[in-house]
């Protein structure tokens, strides 16, 4: 008998958890901004340490910004499960021997999920800054 | 609270230290599946107090290879803070217990991480960081409660067979 009420403790507390868990992942699904209908225009920079910082001006169907980016041919990466991990802008590759990453940021705020996760909205800035050391 | 440190205990906190570094490089491939939680589990019930030097020599160590960024902060503090729950109920042995203490850890990781974003960029900052992290505290909580329920029971007997043997 005692085994038993153990047993319905366990079941419930695990249930308890497994419900939080769930109810946390829709708060997260409730504050995404969902993509922008149709054609939107944003502005990417890249921004690699003591070079010229370069603009582009894209306009774009896409939803996401991996698939704006994609379909200009600025960047090249690969995807993991926190999403696409971009490891080439514009032909400049980062370096894992030096610890270079590109860091995603939007309006200058650290943005934690791949360019695959972002959806994008009309006349959104990014910018993809080249970082030494994780 | 008494910590003695002997030359056994150098020798179990050296070996410690390294399995935990090497078992979180090893995984870190899998984004917030990890074995962490579960060494400092089985660690705090086997060896007590002295799992604070294998914590801070993990996280000392995991800044020098991955360099001491704003989420090394969170190292300083995340896995005390586990220890100190393990403390709390240290006699416990149910596999399910503490596949439920180490689900509920993952799951207010990301919470628990974004505790030094409200002091750099304020409140706002703190719940953006700790909303855009949540589906990572989603698989952080389900790694964790499946890893534990499996493993806890076979590391326990071997954790508590070496302690009898090697600390008569």
């Amino acid at each position: 008998m005692k085994k038993e009420k153990s047993w319905i403790k366990i079941l419930l507390a695990t249930l308890a958890l497994f419900a939080i868990a769930v109810l946390l992942y829709f708060v997260f699904l409730k504050n995404i901004e969902p993509p922008t209908e149709g054609i939107k225009k944003i502005t990417v920079r890249v921004i690699v340490p003591g070079e010229d910082v370069q603009e582009f001006a894209i306009t774009t169907e896409a939803d996401t910004l991996r698939q704006a980016l994609e379909e200009e041919g600025l960047i090249k990466g690969q995807t993991s499960t926190y999403g696409f991990f971009i490891t080439e802008v514009n032909g400049r590759k980062a370096d894992d021997s030096k610890q270079e990453w590109w860091c995603i940021t939007k309006d200058g705020e650290s943005i934690s999920s791949g360019a695959d996760l972002i959806n994008i909205r009309d006349n959104d800035k990014y910018e993809l800054t080249l970082m030494e050391g994780y | 609270m008494k910590v003695s440190v002997k030359a056994k205990d150098i020798a179990v906190i050296g070996i410690m230290s390294a399995l935990l570094i090497t078992v979180q490089i090893a995984m870190s491939f899998l984004p917030n599946i990890e074995l962490i939680s579960l060494l400092i589990i089985l660690s705090t019930i086997t060896f007590g107090w002295k799992t604070l030097y294998i914590i801070y020599i993990f996280a000392f160590a995991e800044g020098a290879i991955f360099g001491f960024g704003t989420w090394w902060i969170c190292y300083l503090y995340v896995w005390t803070i586990l220890m100190l729950i393990t403390m709390i109920f240290r006699k416990n042995r149910s596999p399910f217990f503490w596949a439920m203490v180490a689900g509920a850890f993952g799951l207010s990781f990301g919470a628990l991480c974004s505790i030094p974003f409200l002091f750099i960029g304020g409140k706002a900052m703190a719940l953006s960081d700790y909303i855009k992290g949540i589906p990572f505290d989603v698989i952080h909580c389900i790694g964790n409660y499946v890893s534990v329920l499996v493993l806890f029971k076979p590391l326990y007997k071997l954790f508590d067979r070496l302690k009898r043997k090697e600390f008569r």
